[in-house]
């Protein structure tokens, strides 16, 4: 936290002109984030097609098989991207409920659209309407009644989690109405380009778009910011430090709550338990925006970052799934995932050290 | 004590030496209320059995809350305590089964390889400048991994009884109550008299009060960051002798979601998630309350996903009366 307040020295100027070119190809690397992360993207793809040509892959990693990865980034992405907000609103900002507002949002379209006969339109906005509800709580919480995130999300994860469970006796709802929705998640063939998955343009870009207006190009992103960084100064300097920070624990339900629908659709069922199986969708959606380049202390972090984050961890995972057999595969991504939040938070930690500043 | 506690600190001791504090005679109460009402509501709450049953499933998120209490103390945090039981787990389950491995160097080996563990969380976080939750939500799948990896595809099935003198049997009883719940609150006795009395016990405070404050006072804060890693790290493996306890089959998804229940179980007893205060004997309360919500949920057969819910509201309620006295403090 120390290292983000201390100002960047007057002489950074002259010593960015005077340093050496390996100097310079560090800073860039470590400050400038998307870089570092395209660089990795183009090794790890290059990495696992010399592994296929070399008939090392049970699969071929081609184009087209990137292109149908693609469908696994788009919930990580758009969690990724609540993270964003939350983390980037300072005092600790963190949501370990994302899975669980996965779960319950998703229950309430499965319920309105599959059980209660509801169109889609009005089905949708519940659904939507319902995670932002429980963004809000979340919200209500850190900031207003002060909770710390860590734990208030913690709370709000188990309580969510268990509603979205008991609400339909631990069972999922697949229906026809349900089922007829995975045809939103159907890939789209497009010219010069490997068929992709429709809801990357239906969903992820214009959600991403949004975002990036809202956090770069807006008053409201520049406010976040500035409560981000230090929220004291922000309320001298007349910000809304309180409604901004609840408004991130808002957004970030509202994405989880698309993150439902899209959930929804591509298994064809609403499950109780979407978002909290296993390890849960939280945590590689921390992992994600870590590894874009969101400092958990607040107030850094970009969209841009993000993406490419979300698309490395994919385009990875995905290659791991082909270079072992069986569940193997599943295993080593844990490692890697482990392993990449570990190193690229030491990276931040890095960069803040020497740099004072982060992408 | 006295003979540490400097001018400033005089003050501060007087409160601090009264045994018990309002959080924890709070939770004394709503614990002591849901057992007359369960008793009264249900024939199967108050018998031996069930009393026997609760303390057993409670020793083990007991155990690890006692190294998460000191840990949470400094201002830092360990998920991946739930991880760290699988790999040691899988370890000795091994190793009892196929090694054949007598009780005592079994346990030693538990011991050892959490404190291993811990102390990978503990460096990464002294030194590496990162913060707790991402140092452990990262090797929490690290040690996912590692415990994967030993299971090798297949669960361990036909784990000896080895550690039935800890376990929930019979055997595993002394005057009635289950030796784990003992082992417990030996232990938690322990830490509770080092935390209060010792000076490195106090330095954990200092830490989690304010770092930079502490290092200038003297204080080794890397040491004592590390410290309570590893004590995390040794309590989980004793924990895992618990969890294996008369045997049988250990499974690959053991210990998944444990943290959450211990954390819930830590805060509940009102140890501050900021920092710098906390008690062990908060957190034998708290996670005594949240084995009693577990058990009430079963005897009244109610859906056991409720249980969750319950604890995630006993979680707000501790955390905001804790900030309501803190906010009273604070204006006073």
């Amino acid at each position: 936290m120390t290292e983000t307040q201390v100002p960047p020295t007057p002489v950074n100027g002259r010593e960015e002109r005077g340093e050496s070119l390996p100097a310079r190809v560090l800073r860039v690397a470590l400050t400038e984030r998307v870089v570092l992360l395209a660089v990795l993207l183009v090794v790890v793809v290059v990495w696992f097609r010399v592994l296929g040509d070399g008939g090392y892959l049970v699969a071929p990693y081609d184009v087209r098989y990137l292109g149908n990865a693609l469908e696994s980034m788009v919930p990580f992405a758009l969690l990724a991207m609540a993270e964003l907000f939350v983390i980037v609103s300072g005092r600790g900002g963190i949501d370990l409920s994302v899975g669980a507002i996965v779960s319950l949002a998703g229950m309430v379209f499965g319920l309105t659209v599959g059980v209660w006969g509801w169109p889609l339109v009005p089905s949708v906005v519940a659904c939507i309407a319902v995670g932002a509800l429980l963004g809000a709580v979340n919200g209500a919480l850190v900031a207003y009644l002060r909770f710390p995130a860590l734990i208030a999300t913690l709370a709000t994860y188990y309580a969510y989690s268990s509603i979205a469970l008991v609400s339909n006796a631990n069972a999922p709802i697949s229906t026809p109405p349900v089922v007829a929705l995975h045809g939103l998640t159907r890939n789209v063939d497009l010219p010069l380009l490997p068929p992709v998955p429709l809801h990357v343009f239906t969903i992820l870009l214009p959600c991403a778009v949004l975002a990036w207006v809202l956090l770069s190009r807006s008053t409201y992103g520049r406010s976040l910011y500035a409560v981000g960084t230090n929220d004291v100064a922000a309320g001298y300097a007349t910000q809304r430090v309180t409604r901004t920070r609840f408004s991130a624990y808002v957004i970030s339900g509202l994405l989880s709550g698309v993150v439902a629908l899209v959930t929804v659709a591509q298994f064809a069922s609403a499950r109780p338990d979407a978002g909290t199986v296993g390890n849960g969708m939280a945590l590689p959606a921390i992992t994600v925006a870590v590894l874009g380049g969101v400092a958990i202390q607040g107030g850094i972090g970009r969209v841009g970052g993000v993406l490419v984050a979300a698309l490395l961890v994919t385009w990875l995972n995905a290659g791991m799934l082909l270079a072992f057999e069986g569940s193997e595969g599943s295993r080593y991504q844990l490692l890697a995932l482990g392993l990449v939040l570990v190193l690229s938070a030491l990276l931040n930690t890095l960069a803040l050290r020497r740099y004072g500043r982060l992408s | 004590m006295t003979a540490t506690a400097t001018a400033p600190k005089q003050v501060r001791r007087r409160r601090r030496v009264r045994a018990i504090e309002g959080q924890e005679l709070a939770l004394i109460a709503v614990t002591g209320l849901l057992w007359v009402v369960l008793s009264v509501a249900t024939d199967t709450f108050l018998t031996s059995g069930n009393i026997q049953n609760i303390l057993f499933t409670v020793a083990p998120i007991a155990l690890i809350g006692i190294g998460m209490t000191a840990v949470i103390v400094t201002a830092g945090i360990d998920v991946s305590v739930g991880s760290q039981a699988a790999v040691v787990m899988v370890v000795i389950a091994l190793l009892v089964r196929d090694a054949g491995l007598a009780f005592v160097p079994a346990l030693a080996v538990a011991i050892v390889s959490g404190l291993v563990l811990g102390a990978v969380n503990g460096l990464l976080v002294a030194y590496g400048g990162i913060h707790p939750i991402i140092v452990t939500f990262g090797t929490l799948n690290i040690y996912r991994f590692v415990a994967l990896q030993i299971f090798g595809s297949e669960q361990v099935a036909g784990v000896p009884g080895t550690f039935s003198p800890i376990g929930g049997g019979a055997e595993g009883r002394l005057l009635g109550v289950p030796t784990a719940w003992w082992l417990t609150l030996v232990l938690a006795a322990g830490m509770w008299a080092y935390m209060r009395f010792w000076a490195t016990g106090r330095h954990l405070y200092a830490v989690g009060g304010d770092a930079l404050a502490a290092r200038l006072a003297g204080v080794r804060v890397r040491r004592r960051q590390i410290s309570a890693y590893v004590l995390t790290g040794a309590c989980v493996g004793l924990a895992a002798c618990v969890l294996i306890g008369s045997g049988g089959l250990v499974q690959q998804n053991v210990g998944s979601g444990l943290e959450l229940r211990v954390i819930a179980a830590v805060v509940i007893g009102g140890t501050s998630i900021i920092g710098g205060r906390g008690t062990v004997l908060g957190t034998l309360l708290g996670a005594l309350l949240v084995g009693t919500v577990t058990s009430a949920v079963t005897l009244l057969s109610w859906p056991s996903e409720l249980t969750q819910l319950f604890i995630g509201l006993f979680i707000l309620v501790a955390v905001g009366v804790d900030l309501l006295r803190e906010r009273r403090r604070s204006t006073r």
